[in-house]
């Protein structure tokens, strides 16, 4: 067994650098006589490193690549099959697909802890867990979801398409692409195993001064969360290579499609603020592990420091989730309208004007902390203009929907409700970045209601959308049509019940991150519960749909929706170098309806790259 | 070769010069302001020769590669 | 069954100098972020106040960085005219010069009078410490670099290993352009 030789083999050495780490530094600790040798977080922090080295080696870092440094001979294994997604394999299809395949696992799992929180909250009182079990579940919850909505769009549908949407036969480092990846086991066995050291207290945001003083599983999230920023910053380095060197001939800038625009400019904000989480997190590792002063306040340190260095990645961490998540709306409702894309260039626009202010708002999280009051004001402006550039999307997607041919399937009734869903909570926000609403409102279930309006609502239905949409790319072969329809009612439903029904008790200031309320919410609580386990319910029948098609669902067309985008005019799924010639780019990918329009040809097959072109491109 | 060495060694010589005038004017000059805008500048300055003379920035926009 | 993969037949050619330079040039993009995270960390928390240092050691090794930076480019330029044996002084120079610069601030920190559980021992061991870790990791690219310099692996068409190495060492340098008017010559 090949895959499992490989990852049992990496895993090993895993093991064994985590335990060399955890002994270096008992030694060094022992030499520098400090009195306990092996209690200190230090040795975590140690095993941490050593054991991801080992981790990154044993899977196929050192062949692929390391040796490369000592002038060795390069190799790669080559598992056949499906074997192949369990290697360092460097194929930017096969690394989409192991990214998309572990994060709807991660994003199944953080959804079973939201259901088990659901469970306590369902009525008043402690019934079934803990204060700190509930906390726990919470943390761990909210950071598992956090790293799905960063890399699940990006990681697995950026991957797969972008390369194919550009015409590209890979990304522009294949090996750094495929290190991105293989980076991910290790953070989830580090989140995984915070609840056996006492859980995540502090919720994904790890506020000090509690971070600085509470059990030790905060040292295993920081090293986590900035192994996890590394893969970000790592992919959105080779998005942005790929997408400004490797576009195919005649693929201009204005001709990109847009889901390829929302990923460049993803990327650069992934490269450029994912360090301030990674700066914050050291800091409250430094604290803890030297015991250094950045945070206690009678040294010195300042816990609004954390705040602000937080925020200032973690605020603009919301658009790298959902700006692909909007590329991706638009990507489809465009090809399901039958219709170009509407003020394409606005869009564009409008991704780089988020691009341009995301970087000035992050203090909108902070009004009730207590910063300087002339503060305010800036950042309550600069928070609502951002949604002039927001609003050209929405402007942009139901200008193409107006007066459109819509093809309801799957993935256009998910692109439909990002843009219901994220308008539910673009009108919320505005509440909480207003200084006198917010005020009342910080800190509630109306804040926990909001966001999972604009991520969930916003992204992870883009997510669905996308993965509907190249299901039979990637795959070759088709799902169920009923089934999955059915399957977005029914999330589209429970979704809306759970999160519209949540921002009651918020407004009556019902405290979010506390597992007890008052005994006048227990209604709400219960509605909200009951919509939440349908909600979750759903995903039972994608699960089945997807794994039912993947293994024996119906052989797919090479273009089943008769888009003219080019990852659709390839085989399904794509031979290994994607394109059987270098495709030329002639036109805009959207002009369904253009007379005479093509976007892609290969030049020597003459494939034409609109099949529905010649017809008026009108129908389906 | 000639050339480009020399190109160096100049900007070696300014960046070397201006690290000796930063220190001495810190050293000797009272107004936290005037002090602090002084060394910001000086700051930029050192930055910007090296990037644009030692790592060749140029290089990311041009087309041919010259030897 | 593990198969050695052969050379890949299919890929259309790139000009991969010119991929990897933007790519290196974004990391430092990127990294950049990080250190000026640190030094508004620096004047946030602590303004222009500072302990004291001995600056004759700060000017010392800040001159021992530049220096470096020459030889480095000195290596660079070198190889860029085949001129391997110049290459190879400059290397050795630069990996010499980083290792004291190492141990200059190794030094440093061992005479500090202020503590790490303190505001400004905070501050100056971290941006220090950072700082020097990225020195130290330079030497090792370096040291990788000169290896196969000596079994003759660069000519002038082909050393982006040694480009990249230097341009990494560069960076070093223009970080500790700010950090050190921040740490050792405010107030």
């Amino acid at each position: 067994m090949h895959a499992l030789k490989s990852v049992a083999g990496a895993a090993g050495l895993g093991m064994i650098g985590f335990y060399l780490g955890l002994g270096f530094v008992a030694v060094l600790r022992a030499m520098l006589g400090y009195p306990d040798a092996w209690g200190g977080e230090i040795n975590i922090v140690g095993g941490y490193v050593f054991g991801l080295v080992g981790w990154l080696m044993g899977i196929g870092m050192w062949g692929i690549w390391i040796r490369e440094w000592f002038g060795l001979k390069t190799y790669q294994r080559r598992a056949p099959g499906w074997q192949r997604y369990f290697t360092f394999n460097t194929d930017h299809k096969v690394i989409g697909i192991q990214y998309l395949v572990t994060f709807i696992v991660v994003f199944l799992l953080a959804g079973l802890l939201a259901l088990g929180m659901r469970l306590e909250l369902a009525s008043s009182g402690m019934q079934f867990i803990s204060h700190s079990q509930y906390n726990g579940a919470m943390g761990l919850h909210g950071i598992l979801m956090i790293a799905v909505a960063v890399a699940a769009v990006i990681g697995g549908a950026g991957n797969y398409a972008v390369p194919l949407m550009i015409g590209a036969d890979d990304m522009a480092f294949p090996r750094l692409n495929a290190l991105t990846f293989w980076l991910i086991p290790p953070v989830a066995v580090a989140l995984l195993a915070t609840p056996f050291l006492g859980g995540i207290e502090t919720g994904w945001t790890a506020y000090p001064p509690l971070s600085t003083t509470t059990n030790s599983s905060q040292i295993l999230f920081d090293l986590a969360i900035i192994t996890f920023g590394l893969t970000s910053i790592l992919g959105g380095l080779n998005f942005i290579i790929t997408i400004i060197f490797m576009r195919a001939p005649g693929m201009t800038w204005g001709r990109l499609p847009i889901f390829v625009w929302s990923m460049f400019v993803t990327s650069w904000l992934a490269i450029f603020f994912t360090q301030g989480f990674a700066v914050a997190l050291l800091m409250i590792l430094l604290d803890r592990v030297a015991g250094m002063a950045f945070f206690s306040a009678e040294a010195g340190g300042d816990p609004l420091l954390y705040q602000h260095v937080f925020w200032f990645y973690s605020h603009p961490a919301v658009y790298i989730m959902v700006l692909p998540g909007f590329g991706l709306a638009l990507e489809v409702i465009s090809h399901f309208s039958r219709k170009p894309l509407f003020a394409y260039r606005y869009a564009v626009g409008a991704f780089l004007g988020i691009l341009g202010l995301s970087g000035v708002v992050w203090a909108h999280h902070m009004f009730t902390s207590g910063m300087p009051n002339y503060l305010h004001g800036p950042f309550l402006v600069a928070t609502e203009l951002i949604s002039i550039p927001t609003g050209l999307i929405f402007l942009s997607a139901l200008g193409t929907i107006w007066m459109g041919k819509l093809w309801l399937q799957t993935p256009m009734l998910f692109a439909m409700a990002v843009i219901f869903n994220f308008a539910c909570g673009g009108v919320t926000g505005i509440f909480l970045a207003d200084v006198p609403t917010d005020i009342h409102l910080h800190d509630t279930y109306f804040v926990v209601a909001h966001f999972h309006y604009t991520i969930v609502g916003g992204e992870i239905f883009a997510l669905f959308a996308g993965i509907y949409y190249w299901f039979p790319k990637m795959t070759g072969r088709m799902y169920n049509e009923t089934l999955a329809k059915l399957h977005f009612w029914w999330m589209f439903i429970g979704f809306n019940l759970t999160f519209f029904t949540m921002h009651l008790p918020g407004v009556k200031g019902m405290n979010r991150r506390v597992a007890d309320f008052p005994e006048s919410l227990d209604n709400l609580n219960m509605l909200v519960s009951i919509s939440g386990w349908l909600l979750g319910l759903s995903f039972l029948v994608f699960m089945y749909n997807m794994i039912n098609a993947w293994i024996r669902g119906p052989v797919a067309e090479a273009n089943p929706w008769r888009a003219r985008t080019l990852e659709w005019q390839t085989t399904s799924p794509p031979p290994h170098e994607n394109f059987p010639e270098q495709p030329v780019i002639k036109g805009h990918p959207y002009d369904y309806g253009v007379p005479g329009s093509v976007h892609g040809v290969f030049p020597n097959s003459g494939l034409a790259g609109a099949p529905s072109g010649s017809a008026g491109g009108g129908g389906q | 070769m000639q050339k480009a060495m020399q190109t160096g060694m100049v900007v070696a010589v300014i960046l070397a010069v201006l690290t000796i005038v930063e220190y001495v004017f810190a050293v000797n000059f009272d107004d936290d302001t005037i002090r602090f805008i002084g060394l910001s500048f000086a700051a930029v300055g050192k930055a910007a020769l090296i990037v644009y003379y030692f790592m060749h920035v140029y290089r990311l926009w041009r087309v041919e590669e010259a030897h | 069954m593990a198969v050695i993969a052969p050379a890949e037949a299919h890929r259309p050619v790139h000009d991969h100098l010119k991929l990897n330079r933007a790519g290196l040039w974004l990391f430092f993009f990127s990294e950049s972020v990080l250190f000026g995270l640190l030094l508004t960390a620096r004047f946030y928390l602590e303004g222009i106040q500072r302990e004291e240092l001995d600056q004759l050691l700060g000017l010392g090794i800040t001159i021992v960085l530049l220096l470096s930076s020459v030889t480095a480019f000195t290596a660079e330029t070198a190889i860029e005219h085949d001129n391997r044996k110049l290459a190879n002084w400059g290397l050795i120079a630069t990996i010499a010069l980083g290792v004291l610069f190492a141990a200059g601030v190794g030094y440093e920190w061992s005479i500090a009078h202020f503590h790490r559980d303190e505001a400004f021992g905070t501050l100056f061991f971290t941006m220090t410490g950072i700082h020097a870790s990225h020195v130290i990791s330079g030497i090792g690219i370096l040291v990788l670099v000169w290896v196969q310099l000596l079994r003759g692996r660069y000519t002038s068409r082909d050393h982006w290993p040694i480009a990249g190495a230097v341009m990494y060492w560069h960076f070093v340098d223009v970080v500790w352009v700010f950090f050190y008017p921040a740490l050792y010559l405010v107030n």
